[in-house]
């Protein structure tokens, strides 16, 4: 246990201290200077952080709910096959060749370097996944209760709020929880996409860790994780105990 | 007549599933379809709930064509083999769902589904989700909710297949209870020789696709092709004293 903590706590310690040189056993300074640089200065991590959460809540949402409704629209095509099999595509390609052959695209549609840009890239490689992950979700039993629906006089509409989205509640939440967590560390589209320009979180963290800064690194770094350890919380309070 | 259906074809990637379907069918009356798996009883059901559109072909309902309308235009309700509850609500909100649907208020939802509550003879299962009710109780929930919204026509597609001899019987007589307390018009499909007879008021025979409708029922017991000759004297076999004579056991 202490094993698993101990990076976590560590890290925690870390974005609390500087001058902590080789063989110091103590940081030379421990407190919250480094929160308080960093969230109010010139380094603009507040500002990548908001960044961060808007593009992943986009994303998220986008791609969950596009990929509900475009999966049903693939389970009753004739040829539902090839089109899951097309779904695959952007994960055959590493993100950076993916984004590299977007490239040309973004720039003729004025996509690059800028938060829409880097939303749509990462969508691509969101939407796909909630394509696949809501194809298990499609059924004969699922379309037993379109029809029942149907012939008790309900439109799609109502199908759609009324039974199916309910039915799906648990897998849109986990989707939604997946594709927010691709979009979160996704570091490979967003830097070829945003061009240095949309500084997410990820893409800063990293950037604190090529200079070797790594109080900021590791202060980044407790940011990032942030959201995640909130969404683990609510998938564990409210959709796994659900679904046992 | 109620319910009129002329020449309906049907065909899946050449293969003739239901061929020339013609029959007729009075309000209020309850018309066994009889037939073994894969004869065409589903997609024949499917065509007039308007699940599935028919080659050619015409359907009229209270002298209306609904050929080309859709299932949520129809008023016919299409019951499945599996009571298909929708499980993130109880007994009590899957009764009301279609009532939900037309947007009735209230306080009428509230009489009506209780009145039902009442003559399915489920008092105190009300709140109980779908889990946590049997078999039979499940089905009667099903058959609550088709009733309530007071179709024109309930198909209904062996709906006590999957039950268990008793339970069978016990939703046959509340089957015949319901069709003449609420004045259902039905089409009833089983594979059930014995259920057949027992829930029609007519009775049709369905091979290959073909259905031809007894408006008698002697005339049904009397055609070799229907198996009801087969098992009477299967039965007089079996109940016969000396084995030799035909006796089975």
């Amino acid at each position: 246990m202490l094993l698993i903590l101990f990076p976590f706590i560590f890290m925690v310690l870390l974005s609390l201290s500087s001058s902590w040189r080789f063989p110091e056993v103590f940081p030379g300074y421990f407190g919250f200077k480094n929160w308080v640089t960093l969230l109010g200065s010139e380094a603009g991590l507040l500002q990548s952080f908001i960044i961060s959460i808007v593009i992943s809540l986009s994303v998220g949402i986008v791609s969950t709910f596009s990929g509900f409704l475009i999966s049903r629209a693939v389970f009753y095509h004739k040829k539902k096959r090839i089109l899951t099999l097309f779904a695959y595509f952007p994960y055959v390609l590493a993100p950076v060749v993916f984004g590299a052959c977007l490239s040309f695209f973004f720039l003729k549609m004025g996509l690059f370097g800028n938060v829409t840009g880097v939303i749509v890239a990462q969508f691509l490689i969101a939407f796909p996944y909630a394509l696949i992950f809501f194809g298990s979700f499609w059924n004969k039993k699922i379309k037993s209760y379109e029809d029942l629906v149907a012939t008790l006089g309900g439109t799609s509409q109502q199908t759609f709020f009324k039974v199916l989205f309910p039915l799906a509640k648990s897998m849109l939440l986990i989707c939604f929880f997946q594709t927010f967590l691709i979009s979160w560390f996704e570091y490979g589209l967003t830097s070829i996409i945003g061009v240095g320009k949309v500084q997410t979180l990820t893409i800063k963290v990293f950037l604190f860790i090529k200079e070797a800064n790594y109080y900021y690194g590791a202060l980044s770094c407790c940011l990032l994780i942030f959201p995640p350890v909130v969404l683990l919380y609510f998938n564990k309070r409210y959709v796994f105990k659900n679904l046992i | 007549m109620f319910l009129e259906v002329h020449n309906i074809i049907k065909s899946f990637n050449n293969e003739h599933v239901v061929r020339d379907l013609n029959f007729t069918l009075d309000a209020h009356k309850t018309l066994s379809i009889l037939g073994k798996s894969g004869c065409g009883k589903t997609t024949m059901l499917k065509i007039i709930a308007g699940l599935v559109k028919p080659d050619s072909g015409s359907i009229s309902l209270k002298s209306k064509n609904i050929t080309s309308a859709r299932p949520e235009q129809r008023n016919i309700v299409y019951l499945y083999q599996e009571d298909l509850l929708f499980p993130h609500l109880n007994a009590f909100e899957n009764i009301a769902f279609g009532l939900r649907l037309k947007k009735t208020r209230d306080p009428q939802i509230k009489e009506k589904v209780n009145h039902m509550i009442d003559s399915l003879e489920l008092n105190g299962q009300a709140s109980k989700m779908p889990t946590q009710l049997s078999g039979g109780q499940r089905q009667r929930v099903s058959f609550g909710r088709a009733i309530i919204t007071n179709p024109s026509l309930l198909l209904l597609d062996e709906p006590f297949g999957s039950l268990d001899a008793g339970t069978r019987q016990r939703m046959q007589s509340l089957f015949k209870k319901l069709t003449k307390e609420f004045d259902i018009t039905s089409l009833f499909v089983t594979h059930d020789l014995k259920e057949a007879v027992l829930m029609g008021d007519e009775i049709g025979f369905m091979r290959a696709g073909r259905l031809q409708v007894y408006k008698e029922k002697q005339d049904f017991i009397n055609d070799p092709e229907t198996g009801v000759q087969e098992e009477i004297e299967y039965w007089k076999g079996l109940s016969s004293p000396n084995p030799s004579q035909g006796g089975k056991l």
